[in-house]
Order: C-alpha cells, then structure tokens, then sequence
C-alpha cells in the first residue's frame, strides 16, 4: 500500500502529512508513492537513519533543501542519449552544486543516515571557469570558435541600432553559427555527462529522503512522539498513547488530552466503555500508529512496541453507501466480512472495529459480536471491537473505559475479565443539559 | 529626452498600454536602449506573454525586445529556449505561466528575446521581491494590453502610458479617453487617520463613520452594492471599496444628498472601473474620489499609426494631448530625441 492510498483511511495520517514541512516537491512526491515497510529489518533500518538525522540540527540542510528541483525528467532525457538545452545542462549543475554543499555539511556533522555520490566530475564538466556558481551558460571557454563568433557579435552590437544592412546579414549569419556552435558544445557536454545519470538519480532520490527524514525528525521534535521498537513476534504495547490531531484540537480549547495504555497480542480484544469514553479515538490512535510505524514516521506515545502487520482494516462504521445501494447495516457487515476472509486466509492485519452490529437490535447484535469474535479467536496480527453489548466470550482480551468519575470523564483503559458493559448513557446524556422530561420519563421506564 | 533620468529615480516602472499597437513595445525599447547601464542593474520582464513576433490578434509586425549587455531578462522556459542572446542562466523561479517555468537570466552579448514573465499581479510581486538579491536597481514590467494591473502601485513605483491611433482614429477622442485615464492615475492619496486601518482590509466594502469607527457593509464587494437597502453614506466620511469601483456604487453614492460629506476611496486607480460619464456626474454633485496608493506616472508615449494603417498627425496629437494632461508627450517612433 502507498502512502497516497494509506491517507484515505480516515485515522488522522492526513493530518500528520499536512503538518510535515517537506521542503521539496520531489521529497513530497516520494513519500507519496512510498510503499508501506512490513518486515522488522526494513522499519529499524529506517528508524536508524531517522534517530541518526533526529539527533542532528539539520535546519541549515532543510533550507539547502529548498532548492532541490525535480529534475527526474531531465536525467531520462540524458539517458536516453538526447542533447540537453541550456535549461537542463543548468538543472544538472545546480543539482550537482546543491549536492556537494549538502554532502560538506552531513560530514560536518557525522551524520551517516545519507550518503550522497561524489559529482566532482559533473561540477568540472558544467562549470569550465571553476567560477562556482551555480549560474550556468555555454562558456567561451568551450570552443574558441564560440569565443571568437561571440567578439565578432559583440563588435556589431556595439555600432548601436542604426546597422548597415551588409553588417546586419552578417549578425544574421554569425547568429547562426553561434547557434551551430552551442549545439555542437551541448551534445559534447550531454555526451560526457551520460556516465554520470546513474550518481545524479542516486543524488536526487537520496537528497529527496533526506528532505523527508529532517521533516519527520522536526515532527518528533514538536509533537512529541516517540520512534518505537519494533517486535515481530511479541505483543504490541503502548504507553501514553494519544491521537495529536485531537490533542490539537483540544488544546485549541484549553482542554487536555488524556493518553492511554493498550496492550494486545494476537487473541482479540474488547474495549468497552461509556459512550464518549473516547473508544473510537482509541481505535483511530492504533490504526494511525501502525501506519506511522509501518512508513517511519514518530509515533504518538512516551514508548510502545509495535508488531508490524501487512494490512490495516480500519471499520468504523461509515461504510454506508448510497452509491453501492446499501444500508448502514449491510455495508458494515460486508466490510467486516471481507476482513474475515482475509485473515483466514492467513493475512497479517491489524483489524480495528467500531461498535459493530449496533445498528441493529441488541438481541440479534449482541449474537453477531459474540459469533464474530469466536470465528476470529485467534489471528494472525491482531482483532480489536469496541462495543457496547455484554459479550460473554471467554477467550478474549477486555479493556473498559474508566468512564464517569465525580461527573468527569476518565478516558483510561483498564483490563477487566467481566463483560458487563457500564449504564452511564442516561448521566452522560443527562450532563449534556437534555430535555429533563425525556430523562425523567426513561429513568420511570428503567425502575419498571 | 528627460524621461530617462527622471525614470532612474524610482527602482520599478511599468509601462502599460491602452490598447494594442499603441507602441508599446517600442517605447520599452527605446528605454532599454537608454538607461546608462554601467551603474544601474536593470531586469526585465513583462506580465503575461509579451514579445511576440507579431501581434497575437492583428498579425501586424511587432517589436521584438532587444536586451543589452548586464541586463536581466525574466521569461519563460519556452521563450528561453528561442533567444537570440548569449546569455547566463541564473535562476530557475518557482513561478510558472502557461508557457512553463519563469527562468532569470544575465545577458552576456546582447540581442533579442521574448519576454514572458509571471502571469498575476501575486506572482509578480513574489517576482520583484525575489530578484532583488541579484542587486537590481530597478525593474521594468512590461505590462499587458489592456490590463492596467502590472502599473499598479503594489508593484511598481512609476509608470509609462502609452497610448495612440489604435484606441481611437479621431484625435479629440484620443485625447479625451487618454486624459481620463490620466486623470484616475493622477487621483490623490488619501489624507486622513483612517488610512492605514483601510490599508489593511483585504476584501469588501467598508465605511468610517463620522466619529472614525470602522464600519464594515458586510458585502464582499461593490459589485453586490445592490443587496443593502439601507443609505451607505448616511453618517459615513468614508466609503471604502477594496475590490473594483464600478458605475453602480458611483451612481449610489451620486444619488445619495450625503454625498458632499463623503469621500469615496479605492486602492489604486486600477481599480477604478467607471465610465467617464458616471464619474463626471459624480464629480459635478460634489463628490471626489481618493486612492490610498499612487504610482507616478513619468510620460505619455504616443503611436498616431493605428494598425489599419490610419495615421493620425504626430504634431498635433502631442500637442493637443500635452494641453490636456499637462504631462510629457512622446512620439518615440517619429522622433528620435536625444538623452
């Protein structure tokens, strides 16, 4: 899965994207279409790279990183054995300049996570005058034809506007020489810069994931996040995990965010709780985390481990599609289906379902969670339902929102073994400031 | 010619046309061709394409624009590529037109380009903010046909009009759209306390009443005049457009019996979208226009030949025009004055 596709499952990563300050537009565009790493070796051989450039300043290289240009085009076209014009050859060179200068400064500070080609050559080739800067034309000192044509055009310019005519054919004839001569430079230029497409691509993608490893550092740094250890076999664990986009949100209204701790191995779990318990952000969290993990971002929590899975199944219950024709019901049911067969057929999801069935009566919902959780029983990465039907399975793992405590809600989880679901719907609505004569007449209706 | 020395004064000039084949082009040429470049940078570019071989819509000749030695050119990447200058690529901008990136680049041995720079007032704002790091000492904008928008005083500081037989084959009425233009360009700035409050507002139509309170007509722009119900004017000093003036707030604000009271204020004078008549009822009621940002403008340049081939007398339209706008007049093409 690509980063592009992994932002429309709606647990928050869009946000992390957005507040990412990629400098680049190739840094973007590789992130992107960056796929999902699965395997324990790949994500800390990131993470490493990461930790490495987090413990670094690398703000002088970010603002470096500013003029990278995607020049991806231009390199094919250099592979493909074209001539390239006056506006590539200068892609090429600045490419080469900016890169020398970013490669002074990460062995300035030891930093190893990147490691950029030497372009010496291309520089020599592109800049004759050693003058470098990394403003380019085709200098005099290419051909001396060039340089000689160029003084006799300079000799014409200067007679001012009122030309004869026999110098102005004249210019008109030296005009195209000159351009005979330019080409004649580029295709030699083009030609000796051929052996160097493969360091100049290396140079370009490298420098496009350094652009996003420093913007990945610089979001650990102000949203606190941690880089997790990575275990395949044990279980995953989180300590003070949060959601940022909702701790944004709340600390936009002065209000704090309440972290959790979570802890599931491959037997499913419950979580339980109040509604406005926070059960859904729950969810949201483990699913964005994952995701964070999986593509190397920080991970909103003080410290956690994370299993990495092949797939994450995020069913929150919105699965309603006017398009398709289906109900609210049915459309959770076939989505919750689908993540079924898929584990059976020994895929590694982490799957995260909100309140399933709770559209329908409690009788037949209550039957369809217990049904589901005993087909589960056991999967290969992990099974996790919120839900507010008592569920009598026994092998499952339970969390229950700590819920409403002197009328102030506790959003921590505490692993519980009964599956009686608690009865604070009627105070939190009541402390919503309803109609008190819908509550007095459902407090009647309970005593009956 | 005093018009050089006095254009070196400012660091940014446009140079803006009335209509098409109002020589234009020429009169850039005839600039470029004179600044003293040994102690002055110059770069050039224009607001959308310019430059052209030969005129997009009439298909009569156009000057090209010929660029000497240690000037900058800002164009696009396609016109680039067609230059017939040596020249040294510096800078390749974030701002692209529809004829791709705008590049900037130092002319080595001099001769002709088309110009084709950013193609919005935003973009070339960002453009003329940019280039100073190249050390500049005065940008030139080669304006659109008929979008008096590069001449305004957010981007440049002065500007050059040009106007001729193209706008109109009859010289009284040469003169009588010109002068009015002029007359906008000429509006004064408005005096009062109130004025960098108004300079910070972005968008809608506003009021300050008698007491000196911001009053905001909840309107996104004049153009919606027609939803209040209510007098605008009644207790007001100032009405305040941030977007265009047109002939329907003119008309409002001229029927208004406040309206001698009130002072109606625009940007600048590209915002003023009115035709002459309504703006002369307005003035003979007793209002008055003020603008919070003037450019200067430095000369009028004129073309008597209309692209039909209607050639108007030089003599008498300069003189004629000169006596109407109390400014320079210029037949560049006719008369080649001296420095």
């Amino acid at each position: 899965m690509t980063f592009k596709s992994a932002l429309e499952i709606d647990c928050g990563l869009r946000y992390m994207y957005d507040s990412l300050c990629i400098m680049s537009s190739c840094g973007r565009k590789m992130l992107l279409s960056s796929d999902m790493m699965t395997t324990k070796s790949d994500i800390e051989a990131y993470y490493g790279r990461l930790n490495d450039i987090y413990k670094h300043d690398c703000l002088k290289i970010a603002h470096k990183l500013m003029y990278l240009k995607d020049i991806h085009n231009t390199l094919s076209r250099l592979s493909d054995g074209s001539t390239l014009d006056d506006i590539e050859l200068f892609e090429v060179k600045h490419l080469a300049i900016l890169s020398s200068q970013i490669r002074n400064m990460l062995t300035e500070q030891n930093i190893e996570a990147i490691t950029l080609p030497q372009l010496d050559k291309v520089v020599e080739i592109l800049d004759p005058d050693k003058l470098n800067i990394p403003s380019f034309y085709i200098y005099d000192s290419y051909n001396e034809a060039l340089r000689e044509v160029r003084k006799q055009m300079k000799a014409i310019q200067a007679q001012g506007d009122d030309i004869a005519e026999d110098k102005r054919q004249e210019l008109a004839m030296l005009l195209q020489q000159h351009a005979d001569l330019e080409l004649q430079v580029r295709e030699q230029l083009s030609q000796q810069l051929l052996a160097y497409v493969a360091p100049l691509t290396d140079t370009l993608d490298n420098l496009s994931c350094l652009d996003i490893l420093i913007a990945k550092a610089e979001q650990i740094r102000q949203m606190n996040l941690c880089i997790p250890h990575i275990e395949e076999e044990k279980y995953t664990l989180y300590n003070n995990m949060f959601h940022p986009q909702v701790k944004a949100h709340l600390a936009e209204q002065g209000k704090a965010f309440m972290p959790v701790d979570i802890t599931y191995e491959h037997t499913p779990v419950t979580i339980i709780g109040a509604n406005m318990g926070g059960k859904s952000v729950v969810l949201k969290s483990l699913a964005l985390n994952q995701l964070l993990a999986q593509y190397g971002f920080g991970v909103a929590a003080d410290h956690c481990n994370i299993n990495p899975v092949e797939e994450i199944a995020l069913c929150i219950g919105d699965e309603q599609s006017i398009v398709k024709g289906v109900s609210s019901f049915a459309g959770e049911i076939l989505a919750i289906d689908a993540v079924i067969k898929k584990i059976r057929a020994g895929r590694k999801l982490l799957a995260l379902i909100d309140e399933p069935a709770r559209t329908t009566n409690p009788v037949e919902g209550t039957a369809l969670v217990e049904g589901l959780l005993e087909v589960i029983d056991h999967c290969n990465g992990a099974f996790i339902l919120t839900t507010h039907y008592n569920i009598e399975n026994s092998d499952v793992k339970r969390y229950r929102v700590k819920g409403l405590n002197n009328g102030q809600m506790d959003y921590t989880l505490e692993e519980t073994h009964c599956g009686d679901v608690p009865h604070e719907a009627i105070a939190i609505a009541e402390s919503l400031g309803i109609d008190s004569q819908w509550i007095e007449y459902t407090k009647k209706n309970l005593n009956n | 010619m005093p018009f050089i020395s006095e254009i070196l004064q400012y660091d940014s000039l446009s140079i803006v046309g009335l209509e098409k084949n109002v020589g234009k082009t020429e009169c850039l040429n005839y600039i470029l061709r004179r600044l003293p470049l040994h102690n002055t940078r110059v770069a050039v570019t224009s607001i959308g394409i310019d430059g052209e071989n030969k005129d997009q819509v009439t298909s009569t000749k156009k000057p090209e624009i010929y660029l000497r030695e240690g000037m900058f050119l800002s164009t696009a990447e396609s016109h680039y590529r067609e230059r017939r200058l040596v020249s040294e690529l510096i800078e390749i901008t974030n701002e692209r037109s529809s004829l791709g990136r705008i590049v900037t680049a130092r002319v080595v041995v001099g001769g002709k380009a088309l110009i084709s720079g950013p193609s919005s007032g935003v973009s070339l704002r960002r453009w003329a903010a940019g280039i100073k790091r190249y050390g500049i000492d005065l940008t030139i904008i080669d304006g659109a046909i008929s979008r008096l928008s590069s001449a305004s005083p957010a981007i440049s500081k002065a500007m050059i009009l040009s106007t001729g037989a193209a706008l109109s084959s009859n010289i009284n009425t040469l003169v009588q759209k010109t002068k009015f233009v002029v007359e906008m360009i000429g509006l004064n700035i408005l005096e009062d306390d109130s004025r960098d409050t108004l300079c910070d507002i972005e968008a809608g139509v506003w009021g300050i009443d008698i007491e000196g309170n911001l009053v905001d007509f909840k309107i996104t722009s004049a153009l919606a005049i027609n939803t209040l119900k209510v007098d605008i004017t009644k207790g007001m000093k100032i009405i305040y457009t941030v977007g265009a003036l047109t002939d329907k707030l003119l008309n409002l604000i001229a029927e208004s019996k406040n309206i001698k009271n009130v002072t109606l204020v625009v940007k600048d004078f590209t915002k003023i979208f009115v035709s002459e008549t309504a703006y002369r009822t307005f003035c003979s009621r007793g209002g008055n226009i003020r603008v919070l940002q003037k450019s200067k403008l430095i000369a009028v340049c004129v073309n008597p030949t209309a692209p039909n081939g209607y050639v108007l007398d030089s003599d008498t339209l300069c003189r004629k025009l000169r006596e109407a706008i109390k400014l320079p007049v210029y037949d560049i093409v006719k008369n080649e004055y001296d420095i």
